[in-house]
């Protein structure tokens, strides 16, 4: 079983302070820490877990600038036998029909059984990767997956609906699932197994060696554009209450008992 | 652009609510762009269903499959892809639901379409698109584009689009034979599957103190079990806090979740993303605590405080106490 993991390195937004940039098409991200984005922790995790039970390889990829290496190797940590990281300044700007061109093309060469995902990306929220690049690959896809079991050449998983309802689907292989989080918990990365990956190579691969050229990446090869991103209103919507934590709290005490939030 | 079409989605024969909100879209498109608002249904036996758009769209075009009988990426991509790309330029509209999620990125690039999800508004400006999205954990704004494309596909927020039903009109109904062949389909449902029923039922509860990541990595539990059997409520949480195995799955609000309509809604640490949102829609009074000012949370709340949960919610107990006294 050859599995291929698609991932992503993203800023973590969630606590930070955000601002907009000079060009204001992007927010300020040179105070911003990066990280693994959630949904594709999970997606390795299943992987190696596949891996574990029926045999073969992980290979993990991203299409990230230079920093995510560390990224790729935590997944080596965590149980993929390789990985490859995707990165040329002309994949700048580069939209999800962009990246997932460039993982298709170097997918399409290797051998591929299975290829995973995460279902959506918590910086552009456009859930698109997986779903385009098994179009690309002639593959069929699905989105918000759990349950994986693979059985001869076939896959069967759960998928999520709405209200707490989930479709059974079986699925020939190959193809791309593009994972739920919560579908397994993600190992704990242990300091020995952190050192046994230290010294292993990850090829770095430019735009040629992908295979493309400069008008099917970045920017030119997106078919979205952004035009400008802006901060809404602070606590639109909301009446924020001011004052320290007890008068605060006491505010919001009295509220709840006049709309019978005290059962 | 001169065609605006949009997809009718269904599951166990009934529309669901995310195609209103994709004509209440379609309309406003097509109203600016001038262009012909139709509706695409695929299903099997689709007649009731076929009728029920008529009476909200000029145009409804259908296609009857046993193969359309439950929402597959696979069936859909296969019929819709010669169906529209015969017609021209044309931009497609799809409620952003968890089928929508499986089909519309595979299905754009069948289209050579360019695809922009889950939309919470749609400008038309100097005769192109424009679509607003939420980006960066939804704290931020942006505006997108679609260069020339000549295909476009949307999909739209729950609840951004509200839907009025003008009916009386009588919608012209063409039926298109389906383009699936013999061949089986790659992907095949087999059933649906209910979540697991736990010892709370959330969806009853008419006090609800919901958990989200903002409560940490190692939460102090008592403090908030504390809180919730004070208020005389339930505990429930957002997706994170499950998928760290904090509280099982049926303690989950959200699309995906539990969809909930308590009287009172208390979030902690939540920072509200969508799928969180569109489960609490319905409830009359939501307050938010959370230590990021721009929580998308807030947007939704009546009330909020942005504080430190380790000061707030003892506070909040200590007070609700006395007034209970």
């Amino acid at each position: 079983m050859d599995i291929v993991v698609c991932m992503k390195w993203i800023p973590d937004t969630s606590e930070a302070e955000l601002a907009v940039d000079s060009g204001g098409k992007d927010i300020k991200k040179d105070n911003l820490d990066y990280d693994i984005n959630d949904w594709d922790r999970f997606a390795i995790e299943e992987a190696v877990r596949i891996k574990e039970k029926v045999g073969g390889k992980v290979t993990v990829v991203s299409v990230a600038p230079e920093d995510a290496e560390e990224m790729l190797r935590e997944s080596l940590a965590r149980g993929a036998d390789e990985a490859y990281h995707l990165w040329d300044d002309t994949f700048e700007g580069s939209d999800g029909y962009a990246v997932s061109r460039i993982l298709a093309q170097f997918i399409k060469g290797r051998p591929h059984d299975l290829i995973l995902t995460g279902t959506l990306a918590e910086d552009d929220g456009g859930a698109q990767v997986g779903g385009m690049l098994a179009a690309m690959l002639g593959l069929p896809s699905s989105a918000l997956v759990s349950k994986i079991v693979i059985q001869d050449s076939k896959v069967t998983f759960n998928r999520e609906l709405e209200g707490g309802l989930y479709e059974a689907v079986e699925m020939d292989l190959p193809a791309v699932l593009a994972v739920a989080t919560g579908l397994n918990e993600p190992r704990f990365v242990s300091i020995r197994a952190v050192r046994k990956v230290a010294g292993m190579d990850i090829p770095m691969l430019d735009l040629g060696e992908v295979g493309l050229n400069e008008a099917q990446v970045g920017s030119q090869g997106s078919r979205i554009q952004v035009e400008k991103v802006f901060l809404p209103p602070e606590g639109e919507g909301a009446e924020i209450i001011k004052g320290s934590p007890e008068e605060a709290a006491a505010r919001v005490a009295e509220i709840l008992k006049e709309k019978g939030g005290i059962g | 652009m001169k065609q605006i079409f949009v997809l009718a989605e269904h599951r166990k024969q009934q529309l669901r609510d995310t195609t209103w909100e994709a004509i209440a879209a379609g309309r406003k498109v097509a109203g600016e762009f001038g262009a012909e608002l139709s509706c695409i249904l695929l299903a099997s036996n689709p007649d009731g269903m076929a009728d029920q758009l008529a009476k909200e769209c000029p145009k409804v075009l259908v296609v009857d499959d046993p193969k359309f009988e439950t929402f597959n990426s696979d069936s859909f991509i296969k019929a819709l892809t010669p169906i529209l790309k015969d017609r021209g330029p044309f931009m497609l509209i799809m409620g952003n639901s968890n089928s929508v999620i499986d089909l519309a990125p595979g299905l754009s690039v069948a289209l050579d379409a360019a695809l922009a999800t889950d939309c919470f508004g749609l400008e038309v400006q100097d005769g192109k698109l424009q679509a607003l999205r939420q980006i960066y954990s939804y704290k931020v704004n942006s505006v997108v584009s679609f260069k020339d494309a000549e295909r476009v596909v949307v999909t739209l927020r729950a609840g951004s689009f509200p839907f009025t039903p003008v009916a009386g009109q009588t919608g012209a109904v063409e039926k298109i034979a389906s383009p699936l062949g013999a061949e089986p389909l790659r992907k095949r449902f087999l059933n649906y599957v209910e979540a697991e029923k736990g010892d709370v039922d959330i969806a009853s509860a008419d006090i609800i103190v919901s958990l989200g990541r903002g409560i940490g990595d190692e939460p102090e539990m008592e403090a908030f079990e504390s809180l919730a059997e004070t208020m005389g409520g339930v505990l429930a949480c957002s997706r994170p806090i499950v998928d760290k195995s904090i509280l099982p799955k049926y303690h989950q609000v959200g699309t995906s979740g539990v969809e909930v309509k308590p009287k009172v809604y208390l979030a902690l640490g939540i920072s509200g993303a969508f799928q969180h949102i569109g489960g609490i829609k319905g409830s009359p009074l939501i307050i938010a605590i959370n230590k990021d000012p721009r929580a998308p949370i807030f947007r939704v709340a009546q009330y909020g405080i942005v504080g430190d949960l380790h000061q707030v919610v003892p506070a909040l107990e200590a007070k609700i106490k006395e007034l209970k006294k």
